[in-house]
């Protein structure tokens, strides 16, 4: 008896077919990776298996019981456990409360804090990690928090335990660590979804290797019978994209000037604590230079300081021109615009778009007041429209309309909106903060942005690149610097092997 | 070439399919109310239609009560459009309808320029009020629901109870408490009446000039595209350079004024003094115009006229028995059937479909 | 003092009320504006179940359950429809005033009050048994927040319900439940005003003290012991307001109007100079969407 046995799982949002009649069964004691690039419905495929989501057709059988479609109480019940990406986690609860949530021990109707604590720390002990189970979610490090999630999941004996590109936000040796323990728990007899587009992390843990592309199954294979190359392949199938340009290394000559220059800059937390202990860099005129870190190192921060959306203290010079004193650039985003800096923010929805206005709205915000986008204190219809047409087709924004609400366009689209607002909409800018800034999107999307800030430091801008993915950063960065307690770690070419890297990003020495 | 029909299903236009049903929905509800308690619901609409439309007096009535409404709903519209809830309307109101009630006594200048200096003063005081609350918004974070109100039970207070009976009321009165309010403005600055035969007045002229500009300067200005920007994502209009805090200060300053000038239309065109007795409640009228015009100038003018109608017409319900209060229960059951667009959804995704010529992709 | 002291037990509790109806609202993630709304239907309710059926008691049970129907609306319009929930508690506001106005009208012919109706029994120091559910009910709800299965639920349902379901809370009927309490409190608080200290029902009721309950809700911190204190501190406030102006006479000095616009104006200050960093449930007032994993406030990744 299998697992987890899914069958002809389909499922539609709206136009859009996430998932197309997908078959697939997870065994008992084995580790199963589903692989796929972003958008090819792997996520959801789960969301459909634990209940969350209910299906268009199809069936969904866990340890031989099958599940009654958008119960996740019922999926829970039957064994199964799902890690999101995104985590499930309530911020302000302790360790313990989100651990035992909807399963709590009573006693004469009341919570038994003892039990729960108790038994939180077995189901911890028995998947062989560690938690404070008193500290509230809120304030523990990201794998801090994805050991929560999966103690969670052990709590409620899940049999069945799927891990939502799990990954992504780890330094390398806690994605190691995180390797380890899924081998460990299969071995005990569970069984492990892991979904990643990473695929040589899949290859040193998994059994099978699953492929979805565009919502269908494409393959199933084991371990041993595959490559990298020929999973590449079924993952990109006949529109992999060709292989991007190699990093030209500009020839960066020791006497580059540099553009921006960071002296011990030190900079606060929205909710108290340093989160800049004196960071020093340089970026140079033309070049990519690539932050590198763990998430809550201060990335954050530092991209909000320089955009003039946080206060921080310190030098930070712009051609020379310090933007920290009183009056500076860096004091407001509307002067550090100015400046000519622009700013590709982490939270695209939050900080860059204004999602009821439209495209042709959003793509002038920020320049909104110059012309072509307006003539004295009235806005130029003619000029705007006119600007957010060129704009659409620098960057392929999909839908071509202008009138589109921005807030319908896909994740991917709206990124580009950004992109190609800051980049292009207004003088070529001197700076460019670009954070995460292909998170989410498609390859082709990505693609695109990437292009986009790497024209840009052609084109004589000065790149800032700041993100938690090495893979971004080693497709577009031309030199790393790791960040790692507010401070820099280290420096190191993109060809630095993850090994020293990922040293760098956990505060060891190179 | 898409047929008017079409057009008027397009995505889009379904706030102006959701409020109208809204409206017709409402009135036909309250009616059914009003059967149930066993008067005569016919009668009472028959009341109800000759009072907003039958003839130049009822007409300057409905015309009054629209101005009044227009302008206070644009008031809740502009706060909206920075994604504030003025509750306010109320308090503001009254101040500027004492701001007029004074100036228009206290100055002896030609109507030429008592009428714009009393406007102006009541646009001024509402203006102050609304602008206090946007001030405790932005730097200390006090939610505008609940300061806007507190204010406006502070300005009732302070207005009724205190400076309308005391330092400003009409001398003469003695130590009874005041049902005179204020001393009486001069004649001079009356607002002109415009139809004889009625007590229309300059009032909806003025209140559809401020819609005309508040339409103009959100559409076509940069700081009206700002205002929306901060409505729309207040921090991607902050990160994109656009001072939010000094923008929703003005944008409350304006809403602000909207509702003082209210208060002037009802002091310098009907009462000509702040009254003792002052109907309170056009400020929350205002809050459902606003809603039901979906918080575009058009919109608001449409829905304050309606409104208005209702509100002259209810006057004359007495006559079938129905008390006047029934005009709040039309407004908030209408408010409450905008508050659901999902309501309306599927039976306008039907008519939409119906709507399309044969043949054309969905 | 004492005088001012026993003022606050008898004018306390329809605040209390409506606050921890605010709290239990709120803190499973549904903003209630419509507090105010739901305390007139309970007065209203109140006073013509006590008129009809001759008991006090039976009137706040009347007032209790039109605070449940009203705010039955607020949970469909909020949850179901998924509609603006500041709009729907503001509609609320409106339709119970033309409402009990109308009914008002309709049952007694009066536009004013109602006649006197039976009134709560007063023991020997003039209390009811109001002032003792005002003192023990927020330790009840403080109790149920922290140390139950469903106050952690309704908590974790405020602040990420997303969490919360895939951990099988089922988030819709949690909060409806809540939503429902609070109508339930803040119409027994209307009753406590028209049953309990004026013997009949003014249409002036509850003269803001809805609104002045989220006030006290948001200075409470959303905590029920907290919004219990606020209001408890201004309804002394308004007691203390009272007797100054008997005693200074403020009637004769035309001073009334400063003097009731005191406890209002003191609420702003304190929520001015206080309000900073108070941070809210984290899902309060977006609706939720089973489907949209978006709608979830962002945890920290």
């Amino acid at each position: 008896m299998s697992a987890l046995e899914l069958r002809g799982i389909v499922k539609r949002f709206g136009a859009v077919t996430a998932v197309d009649g997908v078959t697939l069964s997870v065994e008992p004691g084995e580790v199963l990776a589903i692989v796929g690039e972003n958008g090819a419905g792997k996520s959801t495929l789960m969301g459909v298996a634990c209940g969350l989501y209910r299906a268009d057709a199809g069936m969904v059988r866990v340890l031989g019981r099958e599940l009654p479609p958008g119960d996740p109480r019922a999926a829970i019940e039957a064994g199964l456990g799902v890690v999101f990406q995104q985590f499930m986690l309530v911020p302000r609860l302790r360790v313990w409360e989100n651990v035992v949530l909807g399963r709590e021990p009573r006693r004469l109707g009341v919570l038994d804090t003892a039990r729960a604590r108790r038994e939180a720390l077995a189901a911890a002990a028995s998947s062989g990690l560690s938690l404070p189970l008193d500290a509230p979610v809120e304030e523990l490090s990201v794998a801090a928090q994805q050991r929560v999630e999966i103690v969670k999941q052990i709590f409620r004996s899940a049999r069945v335990l799927v891990l939502d590109e799990p990954t992504s936000v780890l330094a390398p040796s806690e994605i190691a660590q995180l390797l380890l323990t899924m081998r460990a728990l299969a071995d005990r007899g569970h069984a492990i979804v892991f979904i990643s587009h990473k695929l040589r992390e899949v290859l040193e843990v998994a059994d099978r290797i699953a492929v979805l592309r565009r919502g269908k199954l494409v393959q199933v294979e084991r371990k041993e019978g595959t490559t990298i190359e020929r999973l590449a392949e079924a993952v990109m199938g006949s529109d992999a994209p060709a292989a991007s340009p190699a990093i030209a290394t500009t020839g960066r000559s020791a006497t580059a000037v540099a553009r921006l220059v960071a002296r011990d800059l030190r900079c606060q937390r929205e909710r108290g604590g340093e989160a800049l202990r004196g960071l020093s860099f340089q970026v140079a005129a033309g070049e990519v230079l690539g932050i590198a870190g763990v998430d809550g190192n201060g990335q954050t921060e530092l991209a909000e300081a320089i955009a003039g959306l946080r206060r921080a203290t310190g030098t930070l010079e712009l051609d020379g021109v310090d933007g920290l004193r009183s009056a500076g650039w860096a004091q407001d985003p509307g002067a550090a615009r100015r400046a000519g800096v622009v700013h590709i923010p982490e939270d695209r929805r939050a900080r860059a778009l204004c999602l009821p206005l439209t495209v042709e709205e959003n793509l002038s915000l920020g320049w909104h007041a110059q012309p072509p986008y307006a003539r004295g204190r009235l806005i130029d219809r003619p000029g705007r429209r006119r600007k957010a047409e060129e704009l659409i087709r620098e960057l392929r924004i999909d839908p071509p309309e202008p009138l589109a609400r921005a807030g319908d366009l896909s994740g991917g689209n709206q990124q580009k909106i950004v992109a190609a607002r800051e980049l292009y909409g207004g003088p070529r800018p001197r700076l460019v903060v670009a954070v995460q800034p292909t998170r989410g999107l498609d390859v082709g999307a990505a693609a695109r942005v990437q292009g986009a800030l790497r024209a840009a430091a052609a084109g004589g801008a000065a790149v800032l690149l700041i993100s938690f993915d090495l893979d971004e950063l080693r497709a577009v960065a031309t030199r790393l610097v790791v960040l790692y307690g507010g401070r820099a770690a280290g420096e190191a070419p993109p060809t630095a092997s993850d090994e020293s890297l990922g040293r760098l990003m956990l505060g060891e020495a190179a | 070439m898409t047929s008017w029909r079409e057009r008027l299903l397009a995505p889009g236009r379904e706030p102006v399919w959701g409020s109208s049903l809204a409206v017709l929905v409402a009135v036909a509800a309250s009616f059914l109310v009003v059967a149930a308690s066993g008067k005569d619901a016919a009668l009472g609409f028959a009341y109800l239609v000759e009072g907003a439309f039958g003839g130049p007096g009822p007409l300057g009535e409905t015309a009054l009560k629209s101005g009044v409404l227009v302008l206070t709903g644009l008031s809740v519209a502009t706060a909206f459009t920075v994604g504030l809830f003025n509750i306010g309307a109320e308090g503001q109101l009254i101040w500027g309808a004492l701001a007029a009630a004074v100036v228009g006594h206290a100055l002896d200048v030609p109507a030429l320029l008592l009428v714009p200096a009393s406007l102006f003063a009541a646009g001024g005081a509402g203006a102050l009020w609304g602008l206090l609350a946007g001030a405790l918004k932005v730097y200390r974070g006090v939610h505008e629901v609940i300061s806007t109100i507190l204010l406006n039970w502070i300005a009732i207070h302070l207005v009724h109870g205190w400076l309308v009976p005391g330092p400003l009321g009409a001398s003469g009165s003695g130590t009874s408490v005041s049902i005179a309010g204020t001393e009486a403005i001069r004649p001079a600055a009356w607002l002109p009446r415009l139809l004889p035969g009625s007590r229309l007045d300059l009032g909806l002229p003025i209140a559809l000039a401020c819609a005309t500009l508040a339409w103009f300067v959100l559409t076509r200005a940069r700081i009206g595209f700002e205002w929306r920007a901060v409505g729309a994502g207040a921090g991607a209009a902050e990160a994109c350079g656009i001072p939010i805090r000094r923008r929703i200060c003005q944008a409350m300053a304006l809403s602000g004024a909207f509702a003082g000038l209210a208060g002037a239309l009802l002091v310098l065109g009907t009462e000509h003094r702040y009254p003792g007795v002052f109907r309170t409640g056009y400020g929350f009228d205002g809050i459902a115009v606003a809603l039901i015009g979906g918080a575009t100038s058009p919109g608001v003018v449409a829905a304050g006229v309606v409104f208005g109608a209702v509100r002259a017409g209810a006057t004359r319900l007495q006559l079938a028995g129905i008390h006047p209060s029934f005009a709040e229960l039309i407004q908030g059951i209408a408010v409450l059937l905008v508050a659901a667009p999902r309501l309306f959804a599927p039976l306008l995704v039907r008519l939409r479909t119906y709507a399309r010529p044969p043949g054309a992709p969905p | 003092m004492t005088a001012a002291l026993s003022g606050v037990l008898e004018f306390a509790p329809p605040l209390v009320l409506a606050a921890l109806g605010g709290v239990l609202s709120e803190r499973a993630g549904v903003v209630n504006i419509g507090l105010e709304g739901m305390m007139r239907a309970g007065a209203f309710a109140a006073a013509v179940g006590a008129f009809f059926t001759g008991s006090p008691w039976l009137g706040l049970a009347c007032g209790a359950a039109a605070g449940i129907a009203a705010a039955a609306v607020h949970a469909a319009l909020s949850l179901r429809f998924r509609a603006d929930q500041v709009v729907s508690g503001i509609a609320i506001n409106l339709v119970m005033l033309g409402l009990t106005s109308f009914l008002l009208e309709a049952t007694f012919g009066s536009s004013g009050v109602t006649p006197p109706v039976p009134a709560l029994p007063r023991d020997s120091a003039g209390r009811t048994a109001l002032a003792w559910i005002a003192l023990a009910l927020p330790l009840l709800l403080h109790f149920g927040f922290s140390r139950t299965a469903t106050g952690l639920r309704i908590r974790a349902v405020g602040e990420n319900p997303h969490a919360a379901a895939t951990s099988g809370v089922r988030v819709l009927p949690l909060r409806a439940a809540c939503v429902l309490g609070s109508g339930a409190l803040a119409g027994l608080g209307g009753a406590a005003l028209s049953v309990g200290i004026l013997g009949q029902f003014d249409v002036r009721m509850p003269a803001g003290q809805g609104f002045m309950a989220l006030a006290a809700m948001v200075f409470g911190r959303w905590t029920p012991l907290g919004a219990a204190g606020a209001a408890f501190f201004f309804a002394g406030a308004d007691a203390l307001q009272r007797q100054l102006s008997f005693s200074l006479h403020a009637a004769d000095l035309r001073l009334s109007g400063v003097f009731l616009a005191l406890p209002y104006a003191l609420t702003l200050l304190v929520l001015a100079v206080g309000a900073g960093r108070i941070r809210a449930p984290a899902a309060d007032g977006i609706a939720y969407d089973p489907e949209d994993p978006t709608t979830t406030p962002e945890s920290r990744t």
